[in-house]
């Protein structure tokens, strides 16, 4: 059970209170794989921090205070200090706490994940779109073929630095930015895509044997449940396999 | 000087030898407001650096070797290491070279550039879509769009209350984004600000920053490259040469 296993907040709740001193909060959703990204982070980095789980389909009007669209992840800190945008929201943590850097120290090592990155755009929009034509029963071979491609460029990559992890031989930064689209390819019924790519199984496979991936991993039925009753347009999505 | 007004290189042309140690190379066009940004870091930091123009409509092959996609601007170091996208290269330096820091020190204050930098980023592709369009129905639509950007960024300098937009003092963010605001009066956009006195303020404290005017493109010059570019003529980019 991860830490962010709270009822979302929605329309009409009370707006919480400061951010208690030492802490940090993460304004999140379980299934969004944009806040992924941060409890990744805040996971990896051994950050004590706190999730408000928001319900997106319902979404408390004191969130709009947080986040002009209300979106998430954002994070807030003591001195009520709002950081948002995903990538902005991760490299902030490893900016301004101590222990392990995930991003390397060297400028051009810094600048390539950077790149990296940039490579990276097109696949959130892409599985998505995947996910939205299969639950719509609509034909999604033109996407998928996008999709291989794009995998086909970081597989390229991985060949030519010869590692296992995008950054190098130890899992950093760049990884867990991508991971959360790649966690997603099964329950998405896309995880063919990953078929002609074997550098890129290598790498996800790694990634599963990394203890902080390993923590925030959902189970498939979890997952699925969620998906089920997304796609009805069910506000309950965002709290299935909550307790009580 | 920088070389920044040296002529193009085409297809056809020699590649470039290997950077020269204690310099750094940027492929670079004199127009390009993305290169400018990368031209804006290289002398506000003082670094010792040589600029190859890249004909865009003419690109050299070896050219993709230096960033598959043939965009500019890239920089090149003496070591053979590649950097490329705008932003990130502007960061690169920052972290790369001693003397005045352009990004702060404060983490929460660097993300709030990088936030800034965000809420700016429809502005780029938008003005491009205005340069572009020939239709005037089309085109009061953009700058209307244009427009509702503009007053977003007004809002964020008024909130802040700072004549720049990461304090007092110019920083990484206000070269990051002055390009754009520098074309305005070229493109015949100004009624775009006229409702942001703020912007305006700034956009005049811009000018009189010393790396910002030594850089500085005239109305005309860029007039007379716009016009070239938007009929495809491979001369725009030696424009004024």
């Amino acid at each position: 059970m991860t830490d962010d296993a709270t009822r979302t907040l929605g329309k009409g709740s009370i707006p919480p209170g400061p951010v208690p001193e030492g802490v940090i909060r993460l304004y999140s959703m379980r299934f969004c794989p944009y806040a992924h990204r941060t409890r990744l982070v805040l996971r990896a980095k051994g950050i004590r921090h706190e999730v408000i789980n928001i319900n997106l389909r319902n979404k408390p009007e004191w969130y709009f205070t947080k986040h002009p669209f209300g979106q998430i992840p954002v994070l807030e800190n003591s001195k009520c200090q709002l950081i948002y945008e995903s990538v902005i929201a991760c490299e902030y943590l490893d900016d301004a706490y101590p222990g392990r850097k995930l991003y390397p120290y060297d400028p051009y090592e810094r600048a390539r994940q950077k790149m990296l990155l940039e490579l990276f755009y097109k696949v959130p929009h892409l599985t998505k779109e995947c996910l939205v034509a299969l639950r719509c029963g609509r034909d999604c071979g033109d996407l998928k073929l996008a999709l291989r491609q794009e995998f086909c460029n970081l597989e390229e990559i991985l060949g030519y630095q010869n590692t296992v992890f995008f950054g190098g031989d130890c899992i950093s930064m760049i990884d867990y930015l991508f991971w959360p689209w790649f966690e997603r390819l099964e329950v998405y019924g896309i995880a063919d895509c990953v078929n002609h790519t074997p550098a890129l199984r290598l790498w996800i496979a790694a990634m599963k044997q990394d203890p902080t991936v390993c923590s925030l991993l959902t189970d498939k039925n979890t997952f699925l449940g969620f998906l089920n009753l997304y796609f009805q347009n069910n506000p309950g999505a965002f709290d299935y396999g909550l307790s009580c | 000087m920088s070389g920044g007004s040296a002529r193009s290189l085409g297809k056809g042309s020699v590649p470039p030898g290997p950077v020269p140690e204690g310099l750094i190379r940027v492929y670079s066009m004199r127009f390009c407001p993305y290169a400018q940004r990368t031209r804006l870091v290289l002398t506000a930091k003082g670094i010792r650096h040589e600029v190859i123009n890249i004909n865009l409509k003419n690109k050299p092959e070896w050219f993709f070797k230096k960033n598959p996609s043939g965009l500019v601007p890239v920089l090149e170091t003496s070591q053979g290491q590649l950097i490329c996208e705008s932003a990130i290269t502007c960061e690169y330096l920052d972290e790369a070279y001693p003397g005045k820091k352009l990004l702060p020190g404060d983490p929460y204050e660097k993300a709030c550039q990088k936030m800034v930098l965000e809420s700016f980023s429809k502005v780029p592709p938008l003005i491009l879509k205005i340069l572009r369009t020939q239709n005037k129905e089309d085109c009061s639509g953009l700058k209307e769009e244009l427009h509702k950007e503009i007053t977003k960024l007004e809002e964020v300098l008024t909130d802040k209350k700072t004549t720049f937009f990461g304090g007092n003092s110019l920083s990484m963010i206000d070269y990051l984004i002055w390009p754009w605001f520098e074309r305005l009066e070229a493109l015949e956009l100004n009624e775009c600000v006229d409702h942001a006195p703020t912007l305006k303020l700034w956009m005049a404290a811009m000018k009189k920053d010393p790396t910002v005017s030594s850089l500085l493109t005239d109305v005309k010059t860029f007039q007379g490259f716009f016009n070239l570019y938007l009929q495809n003529n491979p001369e725009a980019y030696d424009y004024g040469l």
